[in-house]
């Protein structure tokens, strides 16, 4: 997993929600809590809060917050990902559902969330595979997560690169990436106007 | 609730991981404005913690309030700085104006700092057996044939050969060239191999 400090994609991950709940009062910090009259924010108050905020607030000694499970890592959730986790529509459901799944662990005291991952992936692997080599990609990509996106699409592009090697083993010249696509974006603004 | 402006800018730096947005230079300061605040508001706070313990728990959600901004905000310049070195390698030496004017002005300083290190250091390779460097930017794939056909797709004007041949490049023309000559014009879109 990727999450080193200048990582855009831990930045999104880090910006979902946590319910938790707050152990101290923390005045002048209402607006926390959209259904708060007060200014303070009462000691026992249960909010959802980014994942950044718990993070660091709860590893203060003592720890401001304590963290629950957000309801897709719950056992009715697990539930339905033990029987199938195929059938479920995971850009619905959690676009970054592993990595948020990886941060939300250590607050199960259980384990059971960890095993749960583990889990998932290894039932959704097939469906990712067809789903790098399927014709039809938009559908075959809707149900998948952010991350088994960037899966998918790499292996469909080695994929691609392999077949290219294998029928001719030539490499035509082309164009540069980032220069093709500014050209595109030129001629889309160029129609609009 | 803070955090939000900031996190409107890594989507965008997220939305289009291959082509250069403008420099948000607006945005860029309505965040630092936020932080301003954040600070100010803390450095009350912490003032009057003396007086009223409650008030610690406050300045420690505004301290990480602030730590996440300026994590966000690095990630955003830092992602910028990766796409502006891939420009050094697709585009060239020389960017085209409409590029450019979407780099504020220090990332346009990094630009050519990094373009002299890179040519400095092209230059300096296999100096020691008697070449006078390498361009690393031809011969990105590996050459299959010193000759390749190329199709021009845009009017391009004069283009001199090494062998002082000068040969006109107009749109939808066929031409038959070395391969060393055209390859940097089929990176920056100039011209198209035919296969």
């Amino acid at each position: 997993m990727d999450n080193n400090y200048l990582s855009i994609s831990d930045i999104l991950v880090t910006n979902e929600k946590v319910p938790c709940k707050f152990l101290h009062d923390l005045p002048k910090m209402g607006f926390l809590d959209p259904s708060a009259a007060e200014d303070d924010l009462k000691a026992g108050s249960n909010v959802e809060i980014p994942l950044w905020l718990s993070e660091s607030l709860y590893s203060r000694r003592p720890p401001l917050v304590s963290v629950e499970l957000p309801k897709i890592y719950k056992d009715a959730y697990r539930e339905i990902l033990n029987a199938d986790a195929c059938t479920v529509d995971m850009h619905k459901l959690g676009q970054y559902f592993y990595e948020f799944g990886c941060y939300i662990s250590k607050h199960d005291i259980k384990g059971e969330v960890g095993s749960t991952l583990i889990n998932t992936f290894r039932q959704r692997f097939r469906m990712l595979l067809s789903a790098s080599v399927s014709r039809d990609s938009l559908i075959a990509l809707q149900p998948l997560s952010a991350s088994e996106r960037q899966r998918a699409s790499a292996a469909s592009k080695t994929e691609q690169a392999l077949l290219d090697w294998l029928h001719s083993g030539d490499c035509v010249l082309t164009t540069a990436n980032m220069v093709a696509n500014h050209r595109k974006r030129k001629r889309a603004e160029m129609e609009m106007v | 609730m803070f955090g939000e402006k900031v996190i409107e800018l890594i989507k965008e730096a997220e939305r289009n991981p291959d082509t250069m947005d403008p420099f948000n230079d607006e945005k860029l300061r309505q965040i630092l404005e936020e932080m301003q605040l954040l600070f100010k508001m803390n450095m009350n706070d912490a003032n009057a913690t003396s007086e009223n313990r409650s008030l610690w728990t406050t300045v420690q959600v505004r301290h990480a309030a602030l730590e996440r901004n300026k994590r966000c905000l690095l990630a955003y310049l830092y992602s910028r700085m990766n796409k502006i070195k891939t420009l050094r390698w697709e585009f060239g030496s020389v960017l085209p104006p409409d590029i450019r004017e979407l780099l504020s002005d220090e990332e346009y300083q990094w630009f050519s700092k990094y373009s002299t290190n890179l040519a400095t250091y092209m230059r300096s390779l296999g100096q020691d057996i008697g070449y006078s460097g390498i361009d690393l930017t031809e011969n990105l794939k590996p050459p299959k044939s010193l000759f390749i056909e190329v199709l021009c797709v845009v009017d391009y004007g004069k283009l001199e050969l090494e062998d002082g041949d000068v040969i006109m490049l107009k749109k939808n023309s066929r031409h038959f060239l070395p391969t060393s000559e055209c390859q940097t014009l089929i990176r920056q879109g100039v011209l198209k191999q035919i296969t």
